[in-house]
């Protein structure tokens, strides 16, 4: 190995998706691209959605690159990774992806991070040395033996990433490996991220849409263009961009009650923790929400109280628009049943009584135009979930119950939503939304309620509110 | 909740209770005999209690004492033979012998089914696939898998129908069985496109990339695993071979036999006693 090459050199990169025979070959993703990542360093890959991070990156990964053409040339530590044998390859580059349900492969902890090592035959010495050295350094010894259903959300891309350093990779590279994380568990897992980048080496890059968040661990900045890959500087990212200007919400709310929960009692088992207690929530008709708290605070509990799919074992859950209400769950997958997007859109036309073209006016309006033929799969996250919201909003609720609306979301597709919440307010529409993200609420809600101890412990205009909020508080 | 922890065999390579309790479900199973039945069923209901606590145990009896009965009385009407003629239902005549062997059966299938539940208690799932990991890796990893997956799906059918319910803006006729085909297709859909996922991160670490795969072992085989397994099966075999011993010379048809006191039930009794005895030894090592 030459010891002063860079980590991950590029050079005249171009690639295009490889395409069934007869069908005019697509453009290319990336036209002679070149960078360049020296050792040690900590990179953030920036570009728009669909700008070909998610590719540049997969490359670097000859196991989980695309099919296609491919040009120039892709090394890793001075090695040429497509000349590497698998198993070399396996250990020298680690890749952690968005999703942290869907890249853990065994039930449990200490299984998991064996599972890579097992993979590429290592004995049985050796193997023992590397989980045991990476539980300590991640401080996750006590919970070796639990179950992958017993870990959080933020664990569980904790272990996925804990699983990929166990063997030890000189360069690691993440795809929005934070985006399904709330804030809390998205800050522990980079400054994890962090520590392995700083004391162990590991070359790190990370793809990502909201660089800001990693601005004080980054070291240098690429974003990917036109094709092309420049470096940037670290100074433009450092600052969350503006969603939007702060409308002034002139419509006068409602008098009537929408939603009234009073003293509602709530576990999911006989045995389990109260997960509300004694919890009291009225919302005004016409009003906009939010529901701000910890996770397991019992946000998505209260939204189901609201929407009557769960009803309190003690006080009252009470709902004026309980036949006209729309509920948009954490992932869109759960609202997706059809093949096309146009097919989808129309699932509720008979039952709801809308027709073809509210579907086509909704899908241009949602700046899904053009998309009706593919399958919903085929689209980003984000535009599924603009779909779910639209294929929602097709049947004129006058009650809105979002859990998590702007997850995973680029800056583009949060404004999307921000602007949909807002019309949807302008029509009258009562809104519900419990979410992490500070931005987008300052932009849509008059009051929030912040969940804390099983119950709403305040309520209190929302500028005001993270104005004077410690930890929410946005500079 | 959790469950109360399982003392017995805690310290052992599962191959231990594996031995052990797979060959009492064994011998369970083939001891047709009121004896040794009545001890399974002591053993058993001893080792459910020590393992799994007296509400679990009362809330399982609750279905199995019915069963019980139900065996107990139907055998009569499906195989009237016997010599000890006890009633006469219109046509039918009931023998004592034919209700003596519905009411084994039953106490047989109990026992059985507490023997399988205290088993799930000791033999935890990843204790399980321990035992398979070096002659089945594939199988002990898919079963890991499923392990996984399985809870994943039901947690998302769930999550598919109560947003199909919150969703009453969309409401019209709700047909059950429409609801049923639409929510497996929203599964279908969403499980084949994480699985497109998940072979992608299983082959960024490795997966396929040597033949030599080798196995993780948390625990590991020593000499006193092997002493213990060793006694278990020298026990095992000596009392499937006394009960073959009582079992040849017991008949329930055409009549029973008298029960004479043995020295041969000691070693079953102790046998089947073992768990709970365990058990209750390691919890009062706490008191």
């Amino acid at each position: 190995m030459e010891t002063d090459a860079p980590a991950l050199a590029m050079r005249d990169l171009s690639f295009s998706y490889a395409v069934a025979e007869g069908v005019p070959a697509n453009a290319p993703v990336l036209d002679h691209a070149s960078l360049e990542v020296p050792r040690g360093a900590f990179a953030l890959l920036t570009g728009d959605t669909g700008s070909g991070k998610t590719t540049l990156l997969r490359l670097a990964k000859p196991e989980v690159a695309p099919a296609g053409e491919l040009g120039g040339s892709v090394e890793v530590l001075g090695k040429d990774v497509r000349s590497l044998e698998p198993a070399e390859s396996a250990q020298l580059v680690g890749y952690v992806l968005q999703c942290p349900d869907n890249q853990i492969v065994c039930d449990t902890v200490w299984h998991e991070m064996a599972f890579g090592l097992e993979n590429v035959g290592l004995p049985q010495a050796e193997m023992r040395r590397r989980v045991a050295e990476t539980c300590y350094f991640f401080g996750m010894e006590s919970w070796l033996h639990r179950s992958f259903a017993e870990l959080s959300g933020g664990q569980r891309q904790m272990l996925a990433l804990a699983s990929t350093l166990a063997m030890r990779p000189g360069l690691l590279l993440l795809d929005e490996p934070t985006s399904m994380l709330d804030p809390v568990a998205a800050k522990a897992f980079l400054s994890l991220l962090f520590r392995a980048n700083r004391e162990l080496g590991v070359t790190v890059v990370v793809a990502t849409h909201s660089p800001w968040t990693m601005g004080e661990y980054a070291t240098c900045a690429l974003r990917v263009e036109g094709r092309r890959v420049e470096e940037v500087s670290l100074e433009g990212l450092s600052r969350e961009p503006e969603l939007g200007r702060l409308r002034p919400r002139c419509r006068p709310m409602g008098s009537r009650e929408a939603i009234g929960i009073a003293d509602a009692w709530f576990r999911y088992d006989r045995d389990a923790d109260w997960v509300l207690r004694g919890c009291d929530l009225t919302v005004a008709e016409g009003e906009v929400r939010a529901l701000i708290g910890g996770n397991g605070s019992g946000k998505s509990t209260l939204l189901a109280l609201a929407a009557g799919t769960s009803r309190p074992q003690r006080g009252r859950a009470r709902s004026a628009l309980s036949c006209r209400q729309a509920f948009l769950p954490q992932s869109p997958k759960t609202l997706l049943a059809r093949q096309s997007v146009a097919d989808e859109l129309m699932e509720w036309s008979r039952t709801a009584g809308y027709g073809r073209a509210d579907a086509d006016a909704m899908m241009a309006h949602m700046g899904l135009a053009g998309l009706a033929e593919r399958h919903p799969y085929d689209l980003s996250g984000g535009q599924q979930q603009l779909l779910a919201l639209a294929k929602l909003l097709l049947t004129r609720p006058r009650l809105l119950l979002l859990d998590e609306p702007t997850k995973g979301l680029d800056l583009e597709l949060r404004r999307e939503v921000v602007r949909v919440v807002n019309e949807c307010r302008d029509d009258g529409v009562t809104v519900v939304v419990a979410s992490h993200d500070v931005a987008f609420l300052e932009e849509v809600a008059a009051q929030t309620s912040l969940l804390f101890d099983g119950g709403v412990t305040l309520t209190g205009k929302t500028g005001e509110f993270f104005r004077e909020s410690w930890v929410w508080g946005r500079s | 909740m959790t469950s109360p922890r399982a003392h017995a065999f805690e310290t052992s390579h599962p191959a231990v209770p594996a031995a052990y309790l797979g060959g009492t479900v064994l011998i369970a199973m083939f001891a047709l005999q009121p004896v040794l039945i009545a001890l399974s069923l002591a053993g058993a209901l001893a080792a459910s209690l020590a393992f799994r606590g007296v509400r679990a145990t009362l809330r399982g009896l609750r279905w199995q004492l019915p069963a019980v009965g139900v065996i107990c009385l139907v055998n009569p009407l499906f195989s009237a033979s016997g010599s000890t003629e006890l009633w006469h239902l219109g046509p039918m005549a009931i023998y004592l012998e034919s209700l003596a062997f519905g009411a084994c059966m039953g106490a047989m299938l109990v026992a059985v089914v507490l023997w399988l539940e205290c088993a799930s208690r000791v033999l935890t799932q990843d204790r399980v696939l321990e035992l398979g990991a070096r002659a089945l890796p594939t199988v002990t990893l898919m079963t890991s898998m499923t392990a996984q997956l399985v809870p994943q799906l039901v947690r998302r059918g769930q999550a598919v129908r109560s947003t199909y319910a919150a969703c009453t803006a969309a409401s019209g006729t709700r047909d059950a069985r429409h609801a049923q085909v639409r929510m497996s297709d929203v599964l279908v859909a969403w499980a084949m496109e994480d699985s497109l996922e998940r072979a992608d991160a299983m082959r960024a670490r490795g997966w396929g990339s040597t033949e030599a795969r080798t196995t993780y072992r948390s625990v590991e085989f020593r000499g006193r695993d092997a002493a213990m397994l060793s006694c278990v099966v020298v026990f095992l075999l000596a009392n499937a071979f006394l009960a073959y011993v009582a079992c040849s010379q017991w008949r329930f048809y055409p009549t029973m036999p008298q029960l004479v006191v043995w020295w041969g039930y000691v070693p079953y009794a102790v046998q089947v006693l073992l768990p709970a005895a365990l058990e209750l030894m390691g919890r009062s090592r706490w008191r």
